[in-house]
């Protein structure tokens, strides 16, 4: 009789972080949490040498180095870590993938606070009607850029970081400023 | 940096079957698919101890999923207790140390070939279904290339000209199983083979949907309130199988999708497919005190 396996701590981490990132992008302007605080539960989730990554902050190099990542600019990432934005224009170069492939569009990654500053309005798939999320630190014109640049399904997929709190917006949320 | 930072502790096995590279691969393409909905996602899909064909593709969502607290259901049309679904059911268990059930109000993870079961699912369950053939435009289509062109500019002319034709030769829509169906008003998907009866069920769903393809190596989701549309003429309203008046032979439940069984007199009876439902209801009909769940259809009729 075989004894029941046991999960290791990164494979239990890995697992936490992938339910938060999955259940907040299927559910966008819920708020998950992950298993501890920043990006690094969600590096050790998704990225490994099969990966291209920019990272705007450079505390969190050597991990996604360790994780076997290519770092690269951002046109070439699929995993794009902004940080804390400053302004908005480092969206205009990230990667949208294709008609033929809309995978290819990059997953962003920015560092904000959460339930608190400018209030928008979600709408789209994995929201019943719609749902109103508060969040501040972001550049101004950011969510009027991400309108004008994402033409569906070419797109890419944001998540907001605050400490161990992840809310997920995916290509297909319709965003308004209210 | 040493040895040992660069390298894992031993195992016999990695948790979960899947080594973390696989994981974390279905795991970029699960959060892509999510992003999309309807949209058939490329992965690799890895050999698991299973024949491709088999429910490969879902089996590996699941292990990607699984912890030792997720409690995992296994359906195979409906039924609980066929080989297919007790050996993966059997599989998930030995490989996670999760526990398993048969009552679909118990499940975090439901695991399905072809059905979705009769009671309601909720927000925090996920369901994932295993897909043949994931790509709807095959009949019309075959150069999987241009399919995807296809995909990508939207242009369904072709699939709705199969339904015309099959009205015209048939007087009806002759697609019984995987009906094809528009998502999030974009894509056109194929919803595994379920049964027309369930297409509705994915409509404005409370529950999560993932389909994987283990043999055609592709996956695609539907998240939760999602609009999910039969693709139907304006003058020929969508048809679920006619059920709604059978009553299982064995439980008496009644106005749930059945399984025809054939009889020497040329006649045929009906059994309940979602099994686990018919045995809650032989369960209260004994006497014991058993939890439904809201059921999607009821006296028959989708609420």
């Amino acid at each position: 009789m075989l004894s029941a396996p046991i999960p290791s701590v990164e494979e239990t981490r890995a697992n936490q972080a992938f339910d938060a990132l999955l259940g907040s992008l299927s559910r966008p302007g819920q708020i998950r949490k992950l298993p501890g605080a920043g990006e690094a539960s969600i590096i050790e989730a998704l990225l490994d040498r099969e990966c291209r990554v920019f990272c705007a902050d450079p505390t969190l190099m050597p991990q996604v180095l360790e994780s076997g990542a290519m770092v690269a600019d951002i046109p070439e990432a699929d995993h794009v870590f902004l940080g804390t934005m400053q302004n908005a224009e480092s969206l205009l170069s990230v990667s949208q993938g294709s008609d033929l492939y809309p995978d290819d569009g990059a997953t962003v990654i920015v560092r904000t606070v959460l339930g608190a500053g400018p209030k928008v309005r979600l709408s789209g798939p994995g929201i019943q009607t719609h749902q109103d999320i508060s969040i501040s630190g972001l550049p101004n014109g950011f969510w009027q850029l991400r309108q004008d640049l994402i033409r569906y399904p070419m797109g890419f997929d944001l998540f907001f970081v605050d400490g161990d709190q992840v809310l997920g917006v995916p290509r297909s949320t319709k965003v308004e400023e209210l | 940096m040493s040895l040992s930072t660069l390298t894992k502790d031993w195992e016999p096995m990695s948790y979960g079957f899947l080594d973390a590279s696989a994981k974390r691969e279905i795991r970029r393409k699960m959060l892509k698919a999510v992003a999309v909905p309807g949209c058939q996602m490329p992965y690799a899909s890895r050999e698991v101890p299973m024949a491709r064909g088999w429910g490969t593709g879902g089996l590996q969502v699941s292990l990607t999923l699984i912890n030792p607290k997720t409690t995992v259901k296994v359906i195979d049309q409906g039924a609980d207790d066929s080989v297919n679904a007790a050996s993966i059911r059997r599989f998930l268990s030995r490989v996670s140390g999760a526990p398993t059930t048969l009552d679909t109000l118990d499940a975090d993870l439901i695991q399905s070939r072809h059905r979705i079961p009769e009671e309601k699912l909720r927000e925090d369950q996920v369901l994932v279904l295993q897909v043949p053939n994931p790509e709807p435009l095959r009949p019309v289509q075959p150069n999987m290339s241009i399919a995807r062109q296809m995909h990508a500019d939207a242009d369904y002319g072709r699939m709705w000209l199969q339904l015309y034709e099959q009205i015209v030769r048939s007087g009806r829509v002759m697609q019984g199983a995987s009906y094809p169906s528009m998502v999030n008003g974009r894509h056109v998907m194929t919803p595994s083979p379920i049964p027309r009866w369930d297409v509705p069920k994915l409509h404005m769903a409370k529950h999560l949907t993932i389909l994987s393809a283990g043999r055609e190596k592709r996956i695609h989701a539907v998240p939760p309130y999602t609009r999910v549309e039969p693709l139907v003429f304006d003058d020929v309203p969508y048809k679920v199988e006619e059920h709604g008046d059978l009553t299982c032979f064995r439980s008496g439940a009644k106005g749930f999708f059945m399984n025809e069984i054939p009889q020497d007199d040329g006649s045929s009876t009906y059994e309940i497919s979602d099994s686990e439902y018919g045995v809650k209801t032989i369960k209260q009909a004994e006497g014991t005190e058993t939890a439904f769940g809201e059921s999607w259809y009821q006296d028959g009729e989708m609420s």
